[in-house]
């Protein structure tokens, strides 16, 4: 299994980059022009869709050492690639909010380095949108002329500029990515992860075309019943003292799901660490090797703690996508359209509300979760933004 | 894995090649050492390595090696307990997810980190020469010090080497110095001539590892490849080099002078050091050569200001200039000489410095050139 396979349902940009890692090839052999390949990449596409999974299996096949097809996902090129280690592969994963200046002048010496593999120096940003004004003019001499085998990889939700200044997109060739398709993030869920087929179609229709999420909802019974729960809320609002029950709910599923999440990663992290810095020797004397690592623990801990902020923020926003969803199924479902529903397991539920609710309702209801995203983007108290926002939905 | 190794050995490797590794690891494997047995180059015994992604250290250790294979575990924790070991054969083996050791009546177990996740190490390139450790130290140390230590221009942050012939040319400039070395040393003849640039930082740390007196280092590089190699006495270190142009210097260096001015330089260190007191950090120091007599001053008539005299031989027309004493400072403690010559054209054209013998001569092979401060008014 190639690492393509890890790239789920974007044929046509697999195809594209397949084409530049055999150009690239071609170019380390010195068999081939330069045709083909580009000096930076910029990929977009909507949450969940795999932008830094592509990413990071073009950088692994531009690292293959096997002869054939470049990708094969077996060789110790595409194996460290794809875990992170390969050193030649720099990965800029944001914890925090923002990327600093700092960070990518530590990044712009890191990209004038000639690659050690005698390959190329990739360099991939993950969330390019998060890049300061700063960063991004720190970064832009660079990704506008990189030394001969430094590759950018960028990636950013979409290239409007608000995410990705003009000045850098315009150096960088895009690879625009989509909301992959049900079948074929099932197909993945069912390969690679071994889902039963019937659950695996459930979780991919409702996914929204995200596979990290249809992965959860298919493989955590808590995730699913915490998805349930949030989208038993627009039927629920009876009284105004529902109002503050639900947001609570809203709120802890959301701290719960981020926990969970956060939890088992960084206990994994904070263990791989110890043991790399001396951790776990048995026998006379070998725990003084643990001296001193205390400050490198706490700076992971400290970087961790700056993580789950963001994983929190973001499991909010997905159970608010989720109800937004639910909103539009029933804008839907009055107007008779036939579309896909967003969540076809409430059909009955968005049926019912269609019947009970007029439009105009309906979308003031949709513009108030919209507009609650919004403000928990300006740093709004999430249960404060989430109350004002059940409040609308209660009274349409 | 299961192999017998003698102690000194596998402590003075494991101690060298956990120096360089990173205290703070970007990702925890790079916190390990990789011990190789029956290693993949074909021949027995044990290798050691350790790498960051920058530089690589790999150490070879004669052992006994009874069945081979690979392990990768924290280097600190190897490298404390090899060297509380006694004196006595060490074995280590490799029980599922943890090392065992035992030497004599120690024993000890560690865990193992995912060696499928190792970055492969650099292989070393081409021989291309060898140089003796000491020269080879002190040249990097003498150049380095002109290399660039802010990260706005990568070329200026690398120390340049170039081979041609018999001849090993080291060159590093920030812009407001340049310091150039030129040494013979003793080209394998396989390599083509070639000027690559290595991080001056890593080519200082490597050059302090290997460079100790009485041996010989080796010198591997190829102009294709992306590495520069560093050998001596078993240990072996590769360094990745920078992909930038480096400045056309030659054109820079002066090639006429007007007059010219031999000082001892402990003296005249002293006295910079203390003129300088009165100028604020990164202000000027100035220096005004006339017949036998050198006047060193700073600050101005707002501020406090100092002056001394200094005895000195001095040729050529009078000249007053005026220099960043930190940056002076350097150039004079990279000579390595009691005696320097400064040699100037006008107070607003570099000077350059170079080391004099105790004949009075100018030994030839380094030279540090100071771009002159704007003088006032």
């Amino acid at each position: 299994m190639g690492v393509w396979s890890q790239v789920v349902g974007q044929p046509d940009a697999v195809r594209v980059l397949g084409t530049a890692a055999v150009a690239a090839r071609g170019l380390v052999d010195g068999t081939g022009t330069a045709a083909g390949m580009t000096h930076a990449w910029l990929f977009t596409g909507p949450p969940g869709s795999g932008r830094s999974v592509a990413a990071r299996a073009f950088a692994a096949a531009l690292q293959c050492t096997t002869p054939g097809e470049p990708g094969c996902g077996e060789c110790q090129g595409c194996h460290t690639s794809m875990s992170g280690t390969h050193a030649d592969v720099r990965m800029v994963v944001p914890e925090g909010l923002s990327i600093s200046v700092a960070e990518m002048r530590a990044l712009v010496q890191t990209s004038a380095r000639r690659p050690t593999g005698g390959r190329w120096q990739v360099v991939i940003i993950t969330d390019a949108d998060r890049l300061t004004e700063g960063a991004a003019n720190a970064l832009l001499k660079a990704v506008e002329e990189p030394p001969a085998r430094t590759v950018f990889l960028l990636c950013a939700p979409s290239d409007h500029p608000d995410d990705v200044s003009v000045t850098i997109r315009s150096r960088c060739r895009a690879i625009a990515l989509r909301t992959p398709a049900a079948p074929a993030i099932a197909e993945v869920l069912r390969l690679r992860d071994g889902v039963d087929t019937d659950t695996a179609a459930w979780a991919a229709s409702v996914s929204g075309g995200h596979v990290g999420r249809a992965r959860r909802l298919a493989t955590d019974p808590a995730a699913r019943d915490r998805r349930a729960k949030v989208l038993r809320i627009p039927l629920h609002l009876r009284r105004l003292s529902d109002v503050f029950d639900c947001a609570d709910d809203l709120v802890k599923a959301a701290e719960t799901d981020a926990s969970e999440v956060s939890g088992t990663r960084d206990e994994a992290e904070r263990d791989a660490l110890k043991t790399a810095l001396g951790h776990g020797g048995t026998g006379k004397g070998a725990a003084s090797a643990t001296r001193g690592s205390a400050g490198a623990i706490k700076e992971l801990e400290k970087r961790q703690k700056s993580r789950a902020t963001r994983t929190q923020r973001d499991a909010l926003d997905l159970a608010l996508v989720d109800l937004a969803g639910f909103y539009r199924d029933v804008l839907v479902t009055h107007a008779g359209a036939s579309v896909a529903l967003n969540h076809p397991d409430h059909a009955e539920g968005s049926a019912q509300a269609a019947g009970s609710w007029t439009p105009e309702s309906t979308l003031r209801r949709l513009e108030a979760v919209l507009a609650c995203r919004e403000a928990l983007e300006q740093n709004v108290k999430p249960r404060i933004a989430i109350e004002a926002m059940v409040s609308a939905m209660h009274f349409g | 894995m299961k192999i017998r190794v003698e102690r000194d050995g596998l402590a003075d490797a494991v101690a060298w090649v956990a120096r360089s590794l990173p205290s703070r690891p970007p990702v925890p494997v790079l916190g390990g050492v990789l011990l190789d047995a029956g290693a993949t180059d074909g021949s027995e015994g044990l290798t050691v390595s350790g790498f960051d992604y920058e530089v690589s250290a790999t150490v070879g250790v004669p052992a006994t090696v009874a069945d081979g294979g690979r392990t990768l575990v924290s280097g600190r924790l190897l490298a404390d307990i090899t060297k509380s070991l006694p004196a006595q054969p060490v074995e280590i083996s490799v029980d599922g997810s943890r090392v065992a050791i035992a030497c004599g009546s120690a024993k000890f177990s560690l865990p193992t980190m995912p060696v499928e996740d190792y970055p492969q190490l650099p292989a070393m390139p081409q021989h291309a020469g060898e140089l003796a450790g000491e020269v080879f130290g002190q040249a990097v140390s003498q150049v380095a010090v002109a290399a660039g230590k802010d990260d706005t221009l990568p070329m200026l942050t690398g120390v340049r080497v170039e081979m041609t012939g018999e001849k090993l040319t080291l060159v590093a400039t920030d812009r407001f110095r340049l310091a150039m070395r030129e040494f013979e040393w003793k080209p394998s003849g396989d390599v083509e001539d070639a000027a690559v640039l290595v991080p001056a930082r890593t080519l200082a740390d490597a050059a302090k590892a290997l460079g100790s007196a009485g041996r010989s280092v080796e010198l591997a590089l190829s102009p294709t490849d992306g590495l520069l190699g560093l050998s001596g006495s078993g240990r072996r270190t590769t360094s990745r080099l920078l992909d930038a142009e480096f400045p056309r210097y030659r054109q820079l260096l002066p090639s006429e002078q007007t007059s010219s001015a031999i000082i001892g330089v402990a003296p005249l260190v002293e006295a910079i050091k203390r003129v300088s007191l009165v100028a604020d950090r990164g202000t000027q120091v100035r220096l005004e050569f006339a017949d036998g007599v050198l006047r060193l001053s700073a600050g101005g008539d707002d501020e406090g200001s100092a002056e001394e005299e200094l005895p000195v031989e001095f040729t050529g027309e009078p000249v007053m200039i005026a220099f960043n004493p930190g940056y002076l400072q350097d150039g004079l403690a990279a000579l390595h000489a009691d005696r320097a010559e400064l040699s100037f054209t006008t107070p607003n054209r570099p000077a350059l410095i170079k080391p004099v013998n105790a004949d009075g001569e100018v030994t030839p092979g380094y030279l540090y050139l100071l771009m002159p401060v704007r003088l006032p008014g």
